[in-house]
């Protein structure tokens, strides 16, 4: 008796623990996609609408009749916010499953970890995130912007007269690649344009960090120095956000004190917050659920009514950039297949070239054959007391994507 | 004098008259339309309006402030409106109509748009409503907080501004107070006597800023010239500066008592099971996550049935919240712990088994977003102590629910019968056994009072981190570092452990960084634990 017990739940905690692949089937007239978003772990309330995403767009396409006359099939998993755990689901879903292209990844540090794989295998993988730049890997698809055009378009916002003349720089981020290189782009940056190195500082915390009181009071003493308006450039991610704003707003510094441009901050993380102290802080993306246009209110519709019927757990009426980044992934693909007649990594990768699709935010994406980035659009977006974001900002076009940085 | 006399009551007279007169013309300011009309403009436009309201806020009629200062209010909360030419003010935002600017006239709100201010406009507004709440607000309330919102950009304030807001004001605290302001605004007065009460004025309310501005007049030529604002700059410094040390020594101390706290109010359950049982207790950050899920729910009830008592939802979680976590925690030992004790290896499994499903079904169930939690004042924000020392309350609710959570921890296990039983079986459970102390029964409640109090951690920890379903497994790591440190089954242990672990992380981390922080406070305690694998306080055990 005892020892079934005991087996049971030997049996229970592996089966729990284990990264398994929900819902493997295999029918000849599918093709399948593969999610490698996590739900569960820091990073699970922001990645996680992301597995959604993707079926949502795949059942948006199979009512159309599918790709090359096959329905789509949507394998999702759950990386558990654990980076190496990525590369092995990746690699079990391109070799087991056959999967046609791979959608995910939220941090820099999970598709560093996925990219030798998608290499190996010779698979795609669509990452639907604004990121450091400074790769150019033919198996990837870099369906947001590097910071050439979304983060340096936004710093140059806050240092010009339009934004707040930004003189010295709080830089604190979380402990990874991502920030540090975004940082060491920055500081390149601000050298160019004459800054000294006195102007700025640089701190990092854990991933998953929470306390914040420390920090803060820094940033405190770091604004009561003289030498120019102070800004804070945040790049910390997941559920380190809300905790960071909290104490911001807590310990009495309004946006127009010390703004932070927040650059992986998107509407989810200011849900659970009160914003009202925290109206005027910043964020930058290709997407902001404000945008104005016809595509966008289909989509809002289209999420709300698919959280609905599907019963998501997750905000109805919340969508973020990489949301939407994701729908675009799919539909890109979709676009190459089509236009390649084939599933075939090669050949879909040949099919990008002049590759172009009117998405939510407004502007036109296209993909140019030179390289696998996709030119986007910018917002600025402005903290509002309704725990979203106001467009303060959006560029008049979208900027070709730069890979390499010339900073840093 | 006698001017001031007039001008006071011609001015309470258009206050008590109403604030929605026409505009008499002149000035831009008093041209109401005009003005709301460049709010809709562009950026330049708004910064072009408001610089001139700011500027002419000195001699501008009350009247006319006070209409200003709505217009800006409603631009504020996105309540204005610009339709083409026009502007209408909303009386709530999305509602479907509201009175134009210019006419008073009722309008619908079709196809306007209400404009998104740049940072820098919004500066600008703070401040321009600042003055206008200062120098026309109805109540002394309003005017303090008026007072508050201009010493905040003192810089762009113009000097007239204050002059007549203390002349008029009649509520002696709140005259004091603007007089003290406008003192220290004239540090660059070119009259040395206001200079050096300026000074004096400064260092008297101290902080980094006040360093700052006091630093920057040593460049000044009086600096060199004059023995007496030399002597004086010298002193207001060195007495800020004094000031400033010790407001962040106080800083650091709160900072790592809240720390401690938290960690403390993480640990308290599992000094209990582990102590007692020896189950290493996965699941322990889920217990907290139930409480602080529980909280929730009062929350929502409360929402529902007692929205009158809304902000006392916190202090009705306490008990709920307890109960919810324990009986949780009776049920897992009631269903799994007690066939695995013995076997800590199958209890750490299981453990982690039970966290697993709880986080899922909590998924399942909620939903994996960040809860809506609505904060009651006495949780948010914070109030400035000394220099810049500022004491958060939600950190204070932490340690003061840490504090009473250890009082009634140690009153149960030492002064009731069922402290006693625990305590026995913790020293030795088969002596315990022998004696007639039913320890199945002491087990159960043990745990369920461990489980409870990590509910009641759920409850403190909801004004400070995030809620959501994975928020468990933050504290799980912290809080066996305590109680190994501390040492297994004591709680004055886990007390003084997490006192040190947090004051040491607080204290590394500005010179280090968070990061090797962490690292150094871990190989700090790995190396304690080379020498003393039995903790700080070791209970004495016969085996």
């Amino acid at each position: 008796m005892v020892d079934v017990t005991r087996r049971h739940f030997i049996g229970t905690a592996a089966a729990l623990a284990a990264p398994a692949i929900i819902r493997p089937a295999w029918a000849a007239d599918t093709v399948k996609l593969g999610c490698l978003f996590s739900s569960s772990g820091t990073m699970a309330n922001i990645e996680g609408r992301l597995n959604h995403v993707v079926r949502m767009a795949a059942d948006g396409i199979n009512a159309k009749g599918g790709v090359n006359g096959r329905r789509i099939e949507v394998v999702t998993s759950d990386p558990a916010s654990d980076w190496p755990l990525y590369a092995q689901i990746g690699r079990q879903m391109l070799q087991q499953e056959k999967v046609a292209a791979l959608f995910g990844c939220w941090t820099s540090v999970s598709r560093k970890s996925v990219l030798p794989v998608v290499e190996q295998n010779d698979g795609l993988l669509f990452y639907p995130l604004h990121f450091e730049g400074d790769e150019n890997s033919k198996n990837v698809v870099y369906v947001n912007s590097p910071p050439a055009s979304s983060v340096l378009p936004a710093v140059d916002y806050l240092m010009g007269a339009e934004g707040v003349g930004a003189k010295r720089f709080f830089m604190i981020g979380s402990d990874y690649v991502w920030p540090r290189t975004i940082n060491k782009q920055l500081k390149a940056y601000w050298t160019s344009k004459g800054v000294a190195a006195t102007a700025w500082r640089e701190e990092y915390v854990p991933l998953g960090f929470s306390n914040f009181q420390t920090l803060v009071n820094q940033i405190r003493s770091f604004a009561a120095e003289p030498g120019g308006q102070p800004i804070v450039v945040l790049t910390v991610v997941g559920s380190s956000i809300p905790d960071f704003l909290r104490e911001f707003a807590n310990q009495g510094i309004r946006a127009t004190d010390v703004p932070i441009l927040g650059l992986d901050m998107v509407e989810a993380d200011l849900e659970g917050l009160d914003t009202a102290p925290l109206v005027g802080h910043l964020n930058c993306w290709a997407y902001l659920q404000a945008a104005k246009a016809e595509a966008n209110t289909r989509f809002l519709a289209d999420w709300a009514a698919y959280v609905k019927a599907k019963s998501v757990p997750f905000s109805a009426d919340t969508v973020i950039d990489p949301m939407v980044s994701a729908y675009d992934s799919v539909q890109l693909w979709a676009l190459a297949a089509a236009k390649a007649g084939s599933f075939d990594v090669p050949e879909v990768r040949k099919a990008f070239a002049g590759l172009s699709f009117a998405d939510p935010s407004g502007y036109t994406l296209t993909m140019t054959g030179e390289n696998n980035y996709v030119s986007r659009g910018v917002f600025i977006g402005s903290v509002n007391e309704k725990q979203g974001f106001d467009i303060l900002w959006q560029s008049p076009d979208a900027p070709k994507p730069v890979p390499f940085s010339p900073y840093g | 004098m006698g001017e001031g006399v007039r001008f006071w009551i011609l001015s309470a007279f258009l206050v008590v008259a109403g604030l929605v007169q026409p505009a008499s013309g002149g000035t831009p300011v008093h041209d109401r339309a005009g003005f709301a009309v460049s709010l809709c403009g562009d950026g330049a436009a708004q910064s072009r309006a408001l610089d001139a309201l700011i500027r002419s806020s000195g001699e501008d009629a009350v009247d006319d402030l006070a209409a200003a200062g709505l217009l800006l209010r409603g631009l504020l909360e996105r309540r204005l409106v610009c339709l083409g030419d026009t502007a209408i003010l909303l009386d709530r935002i999305g509602a479907s109509d509201g009175r134009e600017v210019a006419s008073g006239a009722v309008r619908p709100a079709d196809g306007g748009r209400s404009p998104v201010l740049g940072l820098r406009q919004r500066a600008l507004v703070e401040t321009a409503l600042g003055i206008a709440t200062l120098v026309a607000g109805e109540t002394v309330e309003l005017r303090s907080k008026g007072l508050a919102a201009v010493e905040r950009r003192m810089a762009g304030v113009p000097d007239a501004v204050l002059a007549r807001a203390q002349e008029n004001e009649r509520d002696p605290g709140l005259k004091a107070a603007i007089g003290t302001a406008a003192q220290g605004a004239a540090l660059s007065s070119p009259d040395p006597v206001r200079r050096l009460a300026a000074i004096s004025a400064v260092a008297d309310a101290p902080s980094g800023a006040a360093v700052s501005r006091l630093s920057a007049l040593k460049s000044d030529p009086a600096y060199r010239g004059d023995p007496a604002f030399r002597a004086a700059l010298d002193v207001g410094i060195a007495r800020v500066e004094r000031a400033v040390w010790i407001g962040n020594g106080l800083a650091l101390l709160y900072n790592g008592l809240s720390f401690a706290s938290i960690l403390f109010m993480a640990a308290a359950g599992l000094a209990i099971i582990f102590g007692l049982m020896g189950v290493i207790n996965l699941a322990q950050g889920e217990f907290i996550m139930v409480g602080a899920y529980a909280a929730y729910g009062v929350q929502e009830t409360f929402r529902r049935f007692a929205p009158g008592f809304l902000d006392l939802y916190l202090v009705a979680a306490i008990p709920v919240a307890f109960l919810a976590a324990a009986l949780v925690g009776i049920l897992i030992e009631a269903l799994i712990l007690r066939h695995l004790y013995r076997r800590p290896l199958m209890s750490l499994l299981a453990t982690w088994a039970v966290s697993l499903f709880l986080i899922n079904l909590v998924r399942v169930a909620f939903g994996s977003q960040n809860l809506q939690f609505g904060m009651p004042s006495y949780v948010s924000g914070g109030v400035p102590l000394y220099a810049d020392f500022i004491v958060t309350w939600n950190r204070l609710f932490a340690i003061a629910f840490a504090a009473a959570t250890l009082v009634l921890t140690l009153l149960i296990l030492k002064r009731t019968p069922l402290g006693l039983d625990i305590r026995a079986v913790t020293q030795n459970r088969d002596i315990a056994a022998c004696l007639g102390i039913r320890t199945r029964r002491v087990d159960r409640l043990a745990f369920g009072f461990g489980s409870g109090l990590a509910g009641l951690a759920g409850v403190a920890l909801c004004p400070i981190y995030s809620v959501n379903p994975g928020m468990g497994a933050t504290f799980i790591v912290d809080s066996f570092m305590v109680v190994v440190l501390g040492g297994v089954g004591t709680v004055v242990g886990t007390l003084v452990a997490a006192l040190g672990i947090g004051g040491a992380n607080v204290l590394i981390e500005p010179f280090y960084g968070a990061v090797a922080a962490k690292v150094i406070v871990l190989a700090g305690i790995i190396l304690f634990l080379q020498r003393r694998p039995e903790g700080l306080f070791a209970v004495r055990r016969r085996r």
